[in-house]
């Protein structure tokens, strides 16, 4: 029997630098067979079992709660893992595949970045920082608040990695910010290659030039970037999921850049800050100079009590009215989907939530203009930008808006250097440090900025 | 305990009436909220929503079997978009646990419906090829939380995908299973969707021609 060698060239551009499933490398049996015989790919266990302790070598799972049994007719059961499964199942029995044959080559672009725009001092203090760090292959991480341009900050650094002939990855925990930066990378960046990874993505990823992707999709990688940038490194589940800057550090090559961008940065971030184990650079101002909106605090008597009988209190239905009549569009943000949904039938507004099927639909309508207000949860905390809104948050009291969550919201308010104020109003019934916080990070970031400009 | 579908755990207060005798839980309210029971009014045959006693379907079987082979379909679940998702990662992602999030459902329905009847319960096969990918049967997985023993009775030869035949295909293809041994009087076939009801009434058919008196099916889904 004779074998025609298939395309190596054009495998190693698919399978390099990644951990696949078998039916991910989509071969037909005999191709595979090839290239296991031939040593171009090499096998590696799907669930690593010691006694009976099992981790997952794709998601580094190792909640044992979060591994299932499937039992075998006379044999012993297999072992899965159920954290990862939405990615295809690895178990016992099915492993992954590792290219171990020649990695593949990239062609060589010299001024990939066709950005005509101007940085501000403070953000070309940043850009020339990471470029830096891109030259050293060490960490940064880039402290900006909401609004201080961070993406362009990322384009001097990126050329000069591309430049390189470096492989680029910019990783975010939210499939929205991905849907957010590729288009605008894309257009700045037009003739390298590109893909945009998150579930239900329908690109893929050939050893090319730029790869933008949720953390998640970077369990699928090892080894493949020199030049590694978070943006949102606070957002969940990234700061929760204790497995994902695992999955970051492992989709990195041991020499890459690592930079991380955030806003709000968590405890563990702000050690390290205070400590100087990360270099820092902090932007405390937007590109356009002016200050952050400032929250307004606005107490509610029994408003808790009033939402849950579905009475909307006067002061929220006089702001909204306000609004209406100063003909200003506004983003309204509830606690939580059951609340979303009474306050978008009461009102009689579009509301969107993390499972609503027209999400991205909606978020596109709004954009465009088709509707003056919005009622949202969370989910559009961050990473989207409106221009000119206003922002209210109802039950500001609420757990689910911890520090971060509340300077995010504010910080979607006066985006435009055309329009840089704009309203951000709280309503609570119980004063929360989460509020007080936020607070006092605006007007602190405020007096930063004043500072740095004078 | 965790919920085995969204994974998360469950807390449960522990109260005078079940500090003695716990029970656990596989399916949080959140998740149980989302799936959608067949509620009346529906066929009596095979639990489509319909007013009439009969639906469409079932009168258009009986034209086509003169007598139809399946006695009566039992299902649980309409086939919701949240359903659609859950069976794209049970049957094709292969997370075999999340049946334990059924079981109480299953269980009750199988006391209510076929209680005290002398039945035997027979999976729906699965191809040989399928089982490799798989390494489970949905159906044997589903018919595994009835507690009662299970009969292998039917082997099948693989064939295309129910899911990618069109309503004509599906009905007019060729019988795709084999008897194993000869069958006994009363069966009950599990599977876990039932759509137009050709699977299960290809199986009945072959049972019923070997001697079989009286074949119902439980299915997970009516779609």
């Amino acid at each position: 029997m004779t074998t025609t060698p298939p395309l190596i060239e054009d495998l190693a551009r698919k399978f390099s630098t990644k951990l696949l499933l078998k039916h991910e490398l989509n071969l037909s049996e005999h191709r595979f067979q090839y290239l296991i015989d031939q040593n171009y790919l090499q096998e590696v266990d799907g669930i690593r079992s010691t006694l009976n302790f099992h981790e997952c070598n794709r998601c580094f799972n190792k909640n044992q709660s979060l591994f299932g049994k499937i039992p075998q007719h006379a044999r012993a059961p297999i072992t899965y893992c159920k954290k990862c499964i939405q990615m295809g199942r690895v178990s016992t029995k099915e492993s992954l595949y590792r290219w171990t044959g020649t990695h593949p080559m990239r062609h060589k672009v010299m001024n990939p970045l066709k950005w005509k725009g101007i940085l501000t001092p403070l953000q070309e203090k940043a850009s020339q920082k990471m470029v830096e760090a891109v030259n050293n292959q060490s960490k940064l991480l880039i402290y900006a608040v909401c609004g201080a341009g961070k993406t362009e900050m990322l384009y001097a650094g990126i050329q000069e990695a591309i430049k390189q002939n470096k492989r680029v990855c910019v990783a975010t925990p939210r499939a929205d910010v991905v849907r957010e930066l590729a288009p605008r990378l894309r257009r700045d960046f037009p003739t390298i290659h590109s893909s945009a990874l998150y579930g239900g993505s329908t690109e893929r990823d050939q050893n090319n030039h730029l790869v933008i992707a949720t953390t998640h999709q970077l369990l699928r990688y090892e080894n493949s970037f020199d030049l590694m940038i978070v943006d949102e490194v606070d957002a969940f589940p990234y700061h929760r999921d204790k497995t994902l800057p695992k999955a970051v550090t492992r989709a990195s090559k041991p020499n890459s850049t690592q930079i991380y961008l955030t806003a709000t940065p968590r405890r563990s971030h702000k050690l390290q800050i205070a400590t100087k184990q990360i270099p820092t650079v902090s932007i405390p101002s937007r590109y356009h100079g002016h200050p952050i909106p400032t929250p307004t605090f606005q107490a509610v008597l029994r408003l808790n009590d009033k939402l849950e009988k579905g009475v909307l209190p006067p002061k929220i239905t006089q702001w909204i009215k306000e609004k209406q009549t100063t003909n200003r569009r506004f983003l309204l943000f509830a606690p939580t989907i059951q609340l979303a949904e009474k306050l978008a039938e009461k009102l009689n507004m579009p509301y969107v939530h993390a499972e609503s099927p027209d999400r991205e639909y909606l978020i596109k309508q709004f954009r465009a203009r088709a509707f003056q207000s919005l009622i949202t949860t969370t989910i559009l905390e961050r990473g989207v930008t409106f221009p000119s809104i206003d922002v209210a948050v109802i039950q500001a009291d609420h757990h689910v808006f911890d520090e971060a969550a509340l300077i995010q919201i504010a910080g979607r308010a006066g985006r435009s250097a055309s329009d840089p104020t704009g309203d951000v109003t709280f309503f609570y019934e119980y004063k929360t440090n989460a509020m007080i916080q936020a607070r006092n990070y605006t007007i602190l970031k405020n007096k930063e900025a004043k500072r740095c400009n004078i | 305990m965790i919920c085995y579908l969204c994974l998360t755990s469950i807390k449960e207060d522990t109260t005078w009436s079940n500090f003695l005798n716990p029970q656990y839980r596989t399916i949080c309210d959140h998740c149980e909220e989302k799936l959608d029971k067949i509620t009346h009014p529906h066929c009596q045959k095979c639990m489509k929503p319909t007013d009439n006693e009969k639906c469409g379907d079932c009168l258009r079987w009986e034209q086509h079997f003169g007598e139809d082979p399946l006695g009566r379909n039992v299902s649980i679940y309409t086939y919701n978009d949240y359903m659609k998702d859950l069976i794209a990662r049970f049957k094709y992602r292969g997370d075999y646990e999340m049946i334990n999030a059924w079981k109480k459902s299953v269980r009750t329905s199988f006391n209510e419906q076929f209680n005290n009847q002398d039945l035997l319960v027979v999976p729906i096969p699965l191809g040989e090829d399928r089982y490799t990918i798989r390494q489970f049967n949905q159906a044997e997985a589903i018919a595994s939380l009835l507690n009662e023993p299970i009969h292998q009775l039917l082997t099948r030869q693989d064939g295309q995908k129910q899911s990618k035949k069109s309503r004509r295909e599906r009905v007019f293809s060729n019988n795709p299973f084999q008897l194993k041994e000869q069958p006994p009087e009363s069966i009950l076939l599990v599977d876990d969707i039932y759509t137009t009801g050709t699977t299960i009434r290809q199986a009945a058919s072959l049972l019923k021609e070997a001697g079989a008196e009286h074949v119902q099916s439980l299915t997970l889904i009516r779609s």
